[in-house]
């Protein structure tokens, strides 16, 4: 079983730096037949700061194919993090309705959203934030704690995601001994090792110098391709958002 | 569930935090564990003094043999009718008289206190058979020799082999021996000749009380309803474990309660250490605790970690406390009994109630010290906490 598991990551792993994203993903549609997965409808979310209350999501519109890797982009304040937030079963809209994976997100209890995110939500974040005092494997085995799964599978689990983004011999290591882009790449592992339906991350390469933000970049598109994952990616990157195969712009609550 | 080896890196990596709240906690379950041992130890020194098929005979209406007198002519009578009950042993009784004398303390400028010597007789050490000689030998009956109990020799001025001191103005006896008794309270006491001691506090003809060794614990009651039922003998009988545990009673109670208290006072200052320390953890595990949220973990699991965290401080403390309060039994303290106004030498008695009690103390002020802390844990939100 585990050298079933190694001998089908393996090459994926090696050879991260050569995925070629093929021109049809480019900034196109996506392909007709797949099925909406995100689909939000007059979605909007005001927060109240003091007194005054601030509309962040203005009655926003949004409709995303299972499989497509979109970039949201858009200037600071204009409610990008608020929307994949809210996509991530964060946090619920005001008003409208946001159906994630066949959930309608809105309804949803506290606890439903937990359940929801540890099942079909994989989170990247530009801080990394891995757990400081567990080792990278840990870390990576984190979300499968929520699982049935077994300590023995848990661990086989890690290992095989660790694999994929390349950290195979550095899974004793603890996070401050890695490096910003290994770190990430730990976050990412934690990210898929569920997984997850969706792969939300928020400006995954904002603290990384441009090597290690387009080795990041080159992961998720593989992800995205290999694995098949749908990925939502909140950048201010320009290169970045170039690698998704489609790009949204956001200004001031609505998706121009 | 979080991972138990989340919490238990966070407490080794922040060692100082981990180490400074622990040690708060380990002194109140020390002092807890202290205090408890203490009322303990007093009460075992005490009781051990008892024999089960002992009985003490007293004046009606006293508490202790200090305030007890029995007339000379009554002894034989008492010892007659424990005879008649069953007491073949020999010899089958003894009367005793106790005074006290005030003696300096060693080690302290002008300390006195009160030394509790028995007048006893001859065959005292055939009575209390548990009783030895340790050093010197026993001393000559008739004479102004005296044997000290091997807890309180030394510890006041005079009663050491060889010397001298007064238990009456120009009155000096001399120490010529030491002797043990397993660790009771004669211990704690001088034993003098009985005509000696007779003399010196002008009690002749009288003893304070009259210990009897009945043939079987069970012969007891029999022997009390036979010398109470001559109301004009005015005596009372008490069996000497229930008359040792009401002489340790007050100054055992006294103690535990008291240390109790200091133990719970302490507390208070303890919780709240750890209730700091908790926050502490939380306020700059915040968006560890948000990314724990957002992979969906539940408040719940947060709550527990968080509590779980802080009760493993406690315990941690807690251990800590209780095996360094087991050094204790080495120790020996002298203190005046409130039951005989005299000093009495023990020691620090340790049980495994105490030590559960104890450690139950630590896990109790980990919960309550921890659970405001796990509460704030738990409702943080992810988006606030990633946010920062």
């Amino acid at each position: 079983m585990s050298t079933e598991t190694e001998n089908e990551h393996e090459p994926l792993a090696s050879d991260t730096q050569q995925v070629v994203v093929p021109e049809q993903y480019r900034k196109s549609a996506v392909p007709p037949a797949m099925k909406t997965i995100i689909e939000l409808k007059g979605v909007t979310k005001t927060f109240v700061r003091g007194k005054e209350p601030l509309t962040v999501l203005d009655g926003l519109t949004l409709d995303v194919h299972e499989g497509a890797f979109e970039a949201l982009m858009g200037p600071s304040g204009s409610g990008k993090s608020t929307l994949l937030n809210l996509i991530a079963g964060l946090d619920r809209p005001t008003s409208g309705s946001a159906k994630v994976a066949g959930n309608d997100l809105s309804t949803m209890s506290d606890g439903d959203l937990a359940r929801f995110r540890s099942r079909h939500i994989g989170f990247i974040f530009q801080a990394y934030n891995l757990m400081p005092v567990l080792t990278a494997l840990e870390n990576v085995e984190l979300p499968l704690l929520l699982t049935k799964l077994g300590s023995a599978d848990r661990k086989k689990r890690a290992q095989t995601a660790l694999r994929v983004v390349g950290l195979e011999d550095r899974m004793g290591h603890y996070p401050r001994q890695l490096s910003g882009g290994q770190e990430q790449r730990v976050a990412i592992a934690r990210a898929i090792v569920n997984d997850p339906t969706i792969i939300v991350a928020d400006e995954p390469t904002g603290d990384l110098d441009r090597k290690a933000a387009d080795d990041i970049l080159t992961l998720l598109t593989k992800l995205n391709q290999e694995f098949k994952k749908t990925i939502l990616m909140v950048t201010h990157d320009p290169a970045a958002a170039d690698r998704a195969t489609a790009t949204r712009h956001l200004n001031k609550g609505k998706l121009e | 569930m979080i991972p138990v080896r989340y919490n238990y890196r966070n407490l080794v990596v922040r060692k100082t935090t981990t180490i400074a709240a622990a040690f708060g906690l380990a002194l109140v379950v020390f002092v807890f564990a202290a205090a408890q041992m203490l009322g303990n130890g007093i009460k075992k020194t005490l009781g051990r003094s008892a024999a089960p098929e002992n009985a003490i005979v007293m004046r009606r209406g006293s508490s202790s043999e200090m305030e007890s007198g029995i007339e000379e002519s009554q002894v034989n009578l008492i010892l007659a009718q424990a005879a008649q009950i069953g007491a073949s042993k020999k010899p089958p009784g003894v009367g005793e008289v106790l005074v006290v004398v005030l003696l300096e303390k060693v080690g302290t400028v002008g300390g006195v206190s009160n030394v509790t010597v028995r007048g006893v007789p001859e065959d005292v050490f055939a009575f209390r058979s548990s009783a030895k000689i340790t050093e010197g030998r026993a001393a000559a009956p008739g004479t102004d020799e005296v044997v000290v109990g091997a807890g309180i020799r030394g510890r006041f001025k005079g009663l050491e082999l060889g010397q001298s001191f007064e238990i009456k103005k120009n009155r000096p006896v001399k120490v010529v021996g030491v002797f043990a008794d397993g660790g009771s309270s004669f211990e704690s006491e001088v034993w003098c000749d009985l005509h000696t001691a007779r003399t010196a506090f002008g009690r002749e003809g009288y003893v304070s009380s009259v210990r009897v060794r009945l043939d079987a614990a069970g012969k007891f009651d029999a022997f009390k309803a036979l010398i109470e039922q001559d109301r004009q003998l005015g005596l009372n009988v008490q069996r000497e474990a229930d008359y040792y545990a009401k002489q340790s009673e007050m100054t055992a109670d006294f103690l535990t309660i008291m240390g109790t208290m200091i133990a719970v006072l302490f507390s208070i200052g303890a919780m709240i250490g750890a209730t700091i320390t908790m926050n502490a953890q939380v306020a700059n595990r915040q968006r560890e605790i948000g990314t724990l949220r957002a992979l969906g973990f539940s408040r719940s699991s947060i709550l527990t970690s968080f509590l779980l965290e802080s009760t493993a401080l406690a315990f941690l403390g807690g251990g800590v406390g209780a095996i360094a309060s087991l050094g204790l039994q080495f120790v020996k303290i002298t203190m005046l009994n409130a039951g005989t106004w005299s000093e009495i030498v023990f020691s620090f008695e340790p049980t495994p109630a105490i030590l559960m009690r104890s450690v139950f103390l630590a896990g109790f002020m980990g919960v309550v010290g921890g659970f405001l802390p796990a509460i704030r844990a738990a409702r943080v939100s992810p988006i606030e906490a990633m946010r920062a």
